[in-house]
């Protein structure tokens, strides 16, 4: 019975695979644990997507096998109609069934692609907070212009507040930022400010990573991220306004060379305009070009 | 050339440090150049030079230059299977503290080099080399419309092979930016190295190779069907073939350019993809996911025409609704055109153009939804044979199906805002690659025995199918559920917190399934080539087959039709074969003349000046360049000038030849 192993084999490994998948995305699912009100959407979208393909193609494999088992060579009860090519229920049924299921699809997903487009701002009761993230060959810099501090590796956001990130990069190639729990990614690259919003639930930790490759560094430019009550994010605004480090146009010089794993860095104050200045630096060839000491490719 | 690089007169930028002395270039260097001395010690023991250069490595005969092509990618798969192993225990071992035993760029270039040789050195020659193989029979040619561009096809696509390789003799570096070389990161100011240049120029010689061959399949398939044979009676692996071709010839001009530009931008300092000077990276990751899409489509389709041509062959039974099957396979190839922007919404298009197309990604789906279910409808109402063949097909419809879902809700903007980039996208595209891989095997264990004259081995071809299936599963399943878990692609370690070892263990052991899988293919050709014998095929139609390959001898005569099939329906062999029981064979009224290609050298030569040309300008040995540039020039002028490029083979010598194999069987 060679075909029956066949089509057992095939179903304990798909249900094997399966175990295997629920049984091991526990908490550490990062993605089926959303701690944001963007991030919960997406994951709403990823479900009701699979289970509409699921039951679309759930039927599939079970004709694949009934098919293949019915019609084996072996079994003589089965019809045998070398001959048969069309039949014009059929034929449109094949089109037009994939067609409703993947327009109907389509269709969810177009909403779902307004609904939750990261440059969409969120409304929510707190007035919105704004911070700028520079990508830097391989670490995080986070400025708050409203509150003139900044931080490298480390963002701290007030809960239920809905956040503008304004993401750029300076000196390191295209990259991804994510927070998983809380949204999805958005590239931020040289020359042009790409919009992120999001809104945390309620305090809590999360961890947020660089997820294009830009270069050795890339596996450690990761970055913490922590989500506080209102109170409790002023408290911290206080204390890193009395932190000793303070970006200056020098110190930002250091901070742009390539390095990787660096630790927090909580900055006091920062140049005004920085960010504005990141991205104007690469943004018209008016702008000249950066400094020379940026582009170790061509001195050498 | 750079503004501010000294480069030497002679040796342009090549320096003594380009000779290998890292581990794995010393080791590469060393096992390449042992390779090449037992295979050399072997030729002279035998005498078998001057067979080697007139059978071989000369011929314009479709059906060596595709064992060729099987032969190279064979080698191909083994070098990026290395690469698969190497970076799966990386990934196993460093978590936490541990750093494995790869530096962060050394990974890098390895699963850089993974990706290129994979689809451009695997998966593409293994079909190029079926399609020389099957195709001609199959639509009643004796050979392509042009056989030296053929020739010169696969030496292009065996020149690339080497050079992506030859870093490790010359260079010590490969490119680490990702299978696409993303911008600015393969810019000169992030990869100063040669790495990238070998990228472009292994791509660029191999991409010559496959417009060429795409060229020449879609002349040969629009002219030289036999007589009678309609585009409407083409087999469906011959319209799949013609649909994958036309998307070569549209698709891989724009990654040639894509690809000139960027070594533009790197070998003269141009700036038109850097992040300043006015240059543009979007534009870089825009042109080459134009070509990258439709990539996935020109490897997917001639790996449904091939299910096609096996579903219907053991089924017994005619292909369910044909003009169903054609219409899909145009289908998609018109809309792969309009689907390449998914592969990065998170670059920051608004929500209309990533609604848009996400959902052209949704209805590239249709096609593939009816081509399924029109092979489930062949099987119904058939007498199905579980040949080997049969079990690749329904492994690949499992691995297919399940794929296909994680691709519909990758085309999703608002799903894929999470998923881009982790090791759920990863596992999603070598799902549908492996399909591609099981159409690739089933394809070969469906028409060996026309190659070889023997059949495969079904007991170790059974071993190995199920070893390939739930190494399949054992290895991607995982890297499905770290996607969820948030594990991004190419990191080479990781925090233990992220729990995520215990997944990518599993991953590797996975692969070590799939390890043994190949060992069993690679036992099964033995235990075939040993019992040859007794598997010999000598009727030539070993599966009751449908179509016209099967009307000739295993393995057919160099001039494989002695007389051209007159086609009467679309499945003129099967058709041929009731009209006529004894095998729709039988000698023809009378023979006539052959007109057959005469074997040449040029396209080695052509591509062994391109090759030069090529390494040239990857070390900035502008004089060299010049030279390859002459010679290969001065090649294509003296080739076209030749005359004599055909000989006519008698009517009397194909009696001759026929009725000796008459005799043979009898």
């Amino acid at each position: 019975m060679r075909r029956a192993k066949l089509a057992i084999g095939i179903i304990a490994a798909a249900a094997a695979s399966l175990a295997v998948f629920f049984a091991l995305s526990g908490a550490n699912a990062l993605i089926t644990h959303p701690r944001g009100l963007i991030a919960r959407g997406e994951l709403r979208v990823i479900i009701t997507d699979l289970v509409i393909l699921a039951s679309a193609a759930a039927p599939v494999y079970f004709l694949l096998f009934a098919t293949a088992w019915r019609y084996r060579a072996g079994n003589r009860k089965a019809g045998y109609e070398p001959e048969r090519r069309r039949n014009l229920l059929l034929d449109v049924a094949i089109w037009a069934v994939p067609a409703a299921v993947l327009v109907s699809l389509a269709v969810l997903n177009w909403r779902a692609a307004h609904e939750l487009d990261p440059f969409r701002p969120i409304d929510g009761e707190a007035r919105p907070l704004t911070i700028q993230v520079v990508a830097l060959d391989w670490k995080w810099l986070f400025i708050y212009p409203e509150q003139g501090i900044a931080a490298v590796n480390f963002v701290e956001i007030p809960e239920r507040t809905p956040i503008v990130f304004e993401l750029a990069a300076d000196g390191a190639p295209m990259n991804s930022f994510w927070i998983p729990q809380l949204s999805g990614q958005m590239y931020s690259m040289t020359g042009m400010s790409t919009e992120l919003h999001l809104m945390a639930d309620g305090p809590g930790d999360y961890a947020g990573r660089a997820a294009e490759i830009n270069g050795p560094g890339f596996a450690d430019m990761t970055f913490a991220v922590r989500s506080a009550s209102a109170a409790e994010f002023e408290s911290w605004v206080a204390g890193v306004k009395r932190s000793s480090d303070r970006l200056t146009d020098a110190s930002y010089g250091e901070l742009v060379k390539p390095s990787a794993a660096v630790p927090v860095i909580l900055y006091s104050s920062v140049p005004p305009g920085l960010y504005e200045n990141v991205v104007a630096k690469y943004s018209a060839p008016a702008g000249g070009p950066p400094a020379a000491s940026a582009m170790p490719g061509l001195s050498q | 050339m750079t503004p501010n690089s000294v480069t030497d007169p002679i040796f342009g930028k090549m320096t003594l440090d380009a000779l290998p002395h890292l581990w794995y270039t010393v080791g590469g260097t060393a096992f390449v150049t042992l390779m090449g001395l037992g295979v050399a010690l072997v030729l002279t023991r035998y005498r078998r030079w001057g067979w080697l250069w007139r059978e071989w490595l000369t011929s314009t005969d479709p059906k060596k230059i595709g064992i060729m092509y099987l032969i190279v990618s064979s080698l191909m798969m083994f070098r990026g299977g290395i690469d698969a192993g190497m970076m799966l225990i990386q990934q196993a071992l460093a978590a936490g503290g541990s750093r494995g035993f790869l530096s962060a760029d050394h990974f890098q270039q390895i699963f850089t080099s993974h990706g290129d040789i994979m689809v451009f050195f695997v998966a593409m020659g293994f079909f190029f080399g079926l399609m020389n193989l099957i195709l001609p029979l199959q639509i009643g040619t004796r050979d392509l419309a042009f056989p030296f561009v053929n020739s010169l096809s696969f030496w292009l696509y065996a020149a690339g092979a080497v050079f992506i390789n030859l870093f490790f003799v010359i260079g010590g570096s490969f490119a680490a930016a990702g299978w696409l070389s993303v911008v600015p990161l393969s810019e000169l100011r992030y990869s100063p190295g040669v790495g990238i240049d070998y990228w472009a120029w292994s791509l660029q010689l191999s991409g010559l190779g496959t417009l060429l061959g795409g060229i020449n399949f879609i002349v040969t398939i629009i002219k030289k069907r036999a007589p009678g044979m309609t585009l409407m009676r083409m087999p469906l692996f011959a319209w799949a073939s013609l649909c994958s071709m036309v998307l070569v010839i549209s698709a891989f001009p724009v990654l040639t350019a894509a690809v000139a530009l960027l070594w533009l931008d790197r070998f003269l300092g141009m700036h038109l993809f850097t992040e300043s000077f006015g240059g543009n990276q979007m534009m870089y990751i825009n042109l080459i996911w134009m070509w990258g899409h439709p990539e996935v489509y020109i490897l997917v389709l001639p790996a449904f025409g091939m299910f096609s041509e096996i579903v219907s062959t053991f089924s017994r039974k005619r292909i369910f609704n044909y003009a169903s099957m054609v219409g899909a396979a145009v289908f998609i190839t018109l809309i792969s055109y309009l689907v390449w922007l998914h592969h990065f919404f998170t670059m920051g298009a608004g929500a209309d153009v990533n609604g848009i197309f996400g959902a052209a990604t949704m209805l590239v789906a249709i096609p593939m939804a009816v081509q399924v279910l029109n092979w489930i409808l062949t099987m119904r109402g058939g007498r199905i044979v579980f040949a080997l063949p049969m079990y690749w097909f329904i492994g690949f419809l499992v691995i297919f199906v399940f794929g296909g879902m994680a691709g519909v809700l990758l085309g999703s903007p608002a799903a894929d805002f999470q998923l881009h980039n982790t090791l759920f996208l990863v596992a999603h595209f070598h799902t549908m690659i492996m399909g591609a891989i099981f159409g690739i095997f089933a394809g070969i264990s469906y028409w060996f025995s026309k190659i070889a004259g023997f059949r495969l081995d079904e007991t170790w071809g059974r071993r190995a199918f199920w070893l390939w299936l739930v190494g399949f599963f054992v290895t991607f399943i995982p890297l499905y559920t770290l996607g969820f878990m948030g594990a991004t692609r190419r990191l080479d370690h990781y925090p233990a917190s992220t729990g995520w070892q215990p997944l990518y263990a599993a991953a590797a052991i996975g692969f070590l399934i799939l390890v043994c899988g190949s060992g069993a293919l690679v036992m099964q050709l033995i235990a075939s080539y040993r019992r040859r014998r007794e598997y010999r095929d000598r009727t030539g139609d070993p599966w009751d087959g449908r179509t016209l390959e099967w009307s000739v001898a295993s393995p057919p005569p160099f001039y494989v039709f002695a007389a051209s099939p007159e086609v009467r329906g679309r499945e003129a062999f099967w058709e041929a074969k009731r009209a006529r029981p004894e095998t729709g064979g039988g000698p023809p009224a009378r023979y006539d003349d052959i007109v057959m290609p005469r074997n040449t050298g040029m396209g080695l030569y052509i591509s062994g000046f391109a090759f030069l040309t090529a390494f040239a300008l990857v070390w900035h040995m502008v004089w060299l360049a010049g030279l390859g540039l002459a010679g290969a020039i001065a090649c294509v002028i003296v080739r076209s000038f030749a005359e004599d490029t055909e000989y006519v083979l008698p009517a009397s010598e194909v009696a001759r030849i026929e009725a000796a194999a008459r005799a043979d069987d009898n």
